[in-house]
């Protein structure tokens, strides 16, 4: 929305009915309702989507970077409406969002992917001897860890097949699935690409997302502390051969592992911005979503985006809702004081403004905080001060965590891994008795100042309790 | 102080001796602590929370009658009882982990809710024998349903 207006066009904002008053919907210069809060009904819904776009008489639509955004049906829905869709061409959608066919062509074109099966996992078919233990059962369909099971014996995978069908199925309508060797310790890297409709590809540098939980993304960083600048050639020279094995153009992000020696291996190419697309436009300076609209325009990228020059440090933490003392589980309720960070090099790109009602329906993802500085240790500080400036109340978030995570030496020295929650993560950050002390001082202090302030408006009764007499009193003499 | 007994997590705390505490916001709960770390505290009757560095502690401010109702209360739960397990989220009921009779401990997982597309485990809060199951896998259940019954 916020690239549009810089641009000059007019944007058209959909919503479902949970969304109604939603910041995304105020920050358009209109708005469509495309169904109710049921995201299946609603924002998933291709038609829907589409009937809006016309209604509204747009000429383009941007699909964001979660729900629709790489489904092929919904492109080809799109261009078919005699609209344009801001992304690769439906077919190059179909093409990688079989992750299965993707695996196929990428090792065609020469680029190293994680060993594994090429055909999908059948009942009949249940031996993953060949593949090794411990395996990862994978959505052909898939993404963002939905329909992903770790496997450790034989035994396991008839169960676990079966649990990853019902996931996948849910999540993406098609429970294929395939299994694909657990390489650990690993760290999950990825290459931002953009491309325009002449030929012209920039590879933007890489962005480490190891700190993960379920196998979804927590922080991101870039550059990657892991990552050499031989590691980076190697990355840049695969995702461009793996970017070559479709008709690509827009943005794109090619994700890999990289093992402790260096190897990295190709998970897969998402045809769609990302969620932490930020870290990369605070290292290069370009607005991603504005060269979306530019390149599906006819515009060429200039040649000194060819070859981008990188500017410092950019982590990334995304809030959540959820509790991280209790295996980050998604947490619901109403969301009270809600305090962002600012001042120099930080960016909030946040889903909500102040007190707000949180929706179940949809993912729990509250705010992204970035932080923008000279080196690795500098951002680092910076993200710990612009986190100690930040206040949400209501509910737990997993801002304690990263609290504790700025503080956690294998982070501060880059030395991380996917298993980096699993392994390092207990409890934190500290809180000293004497701090706790002063802080459950400070409730007793509101509670005796709440009740001495609704005993204010009565006239005192001869029943009033000794204790609110002297909570009063003492709120009183402050 | 206020004459009010406090408690942390559940365990008590002697706040005879405190460190100042500066409130920047009194309206919003808003406190400064005397190493200069920012809390915000929320709450109110006996039920508070301080959230500290993005960690969000329970605080209980008791009045000397409430904290004998308490006391009484929290030692019931310990030695057993009914007790309603509810769902914490809405969502769709993936799978049903125990039967009817299951003696269980605390944790062991009850059921799985799939929620904000994630699968939830709801896992017993303390030990006991599982009750009546009041729901069934591809259910859809609202917050604050009724799961099971552990005795």
């Amino acid at each position: 929305m916020r690239a549009c207006r810089e641009l000059g066009i007019e944007s058209v904002a959909v919503y479902s009915d949970a969304d109604r008053q939603a910041l995304h919907v105020r920050a358009a210069d209109r708005a469509e309702r495309i169904g109710p809060a049921p995201a299946r009904e609603s924002y998933l819904s291709v038609s829907a989507v589409v009937e809006a776009a016309l209604r509204s008489g747009a000429d383009a639509v941007h699909p964001g970077y979660g729900f629709l955004s790489e489904n092929a049906a919904f492109a080809t829905a799109v261009v078919d409406a005699g609209l344009i869709f801001v992304g690769p061409p439906p077919a190059t959608l179909a093409a990688l969002g079989d992750k299965l066919a993707a695996r196929r062509s990428v090792a065609g074109a020469g680029v190293p992917i994680v060993p594994g099966l090429m055909v999908p996992l059948t009942d009949e078919e249940l031996d993953l001897d060949e593949v090794g233990f411990p395996a990862l059962l994978k959505a052909a369909a898939g993404g963002g860890g939905r329909g992903m099971r770790r496997v450790d014996s034989s035994a396991e995978v008839g169960p676990a097949l079966a649990i990853a069908r019902q996931e996948a199925m849910a999540a993406f309508g098609d429970a294929t699935i395939y299994a694909e060797r657990l390489l650990a310790p690993t760290r999950h890297v990825e290459v931002q690409l953009l491309g325009d409709r002449h030929g012209g590809l920039a590879a933007l540098g890489e962005r480490d997302c190891s700190v993960q939980r379920r196998h979804q993304k927590l922080v991101e960083e870039s550059p990657s502390p892991a990552v050499t600048p031989e590691i980076r050639a190697a990355l840049i020279d695969s995702a461009r051969r793996v970017a070559a094995t479709v008709e690509f153009q827009n943005a794109a992000t090619v994700e890999f592992l990289l093992d402790a020696q260096g190897n990295h291996y190709f998970l897969e190419m998402n045809t769609r911005l990302q969620v932490e697309h930020g870290v990369t436009e605070l290292v290069t300076g370009l607005d991603l979503v504005t060269w979306q609209i530019r390149i599906t325009a006819g515009q060429r990228l200039p040649d000194a985006y060819l070859d981008a020059a990188f500017s410092g440090h950019a982590i990334e933490v995304r809030v959540y809702a959820e509790d991280p003392y209790d295996g980050f589980r998604p947490v619901a309720g109403r969301v009270t004081t809600w305090q962002m960070p600012s001042g120099p090099g930080v960016r909030v790109d946040a889903g909500i403004e102040g007190a707000t009602d949180l929706r179940t329906e949809y993912d729990p993802l509250l705010a992204k905080l970035l932080v923008h500085a000279a080196d690795r240790p500098a951002a680092i500080a910076r993200l710990r001060r612009a986190l100690d400036e930040t206040l949400i109340g209501g509910l737990q978030t997993d801002l304690g965590f990263y609290r504790w995570l700025v503080d956690e030496p294998a982070f501060s020295i880059g030395d991380y891994d996917t298993g980096l929650v699993a392994e390092r993560w207990g409890s934190g950050p500290t809180i000293t008795p004497e701090e706790m002390r002063a802080a459950a001082s400070a409730a007793a202090d509101a509670r005796a100042s709440a009740s001495a302030r609704g005993i204010a408006t009565r006239q005192p009764t001869a029943g009033e309790s000794p204790w609110a007499r002297q909570a009063r009193r003492e709120a009183t003499e402050r | 102080m206020s004459g009010f007994k406090l408690r942390v997590d559940g365990q008590p705390v002697d706040v005879s001796v405190v460190p100042t505490v500066v409130w920047l916001d009194r309206a919003r709960g808003i406190a400064r602590l005397a190493d200069g770390a920012t809390a915000l505290i929320e709450g109110s009757g006996s039920d508070w929370a301080v959230t500290l560095r993005g960690r969000r502690i329970a605080v209980q401010v008791l009045t000397a009658r409430e904290l004998i109702l308490v006391e009484a209360g929290g030692s019931a739960a310990v030695h057993g009882g009914p007790l309603e397990v509810k769902a914490t989220l809405p969502g769709l009921i993936v799978a049903v982990e125990v039967a009817p009779g299951d003696e269980v401990e605390a944790g062991t997982p009850l059921i799985t809710i799939e929620a904000m597309k994630m699968q939830n485990e709801v896992r017993a809060p303390r030990p006991g024998r599982v009750g009546r199951i009041a729901v069934e896998a591809g259910q859809t259940v609202a917050t604050g349903a009724l799961l099971l019954r552990l005795e």
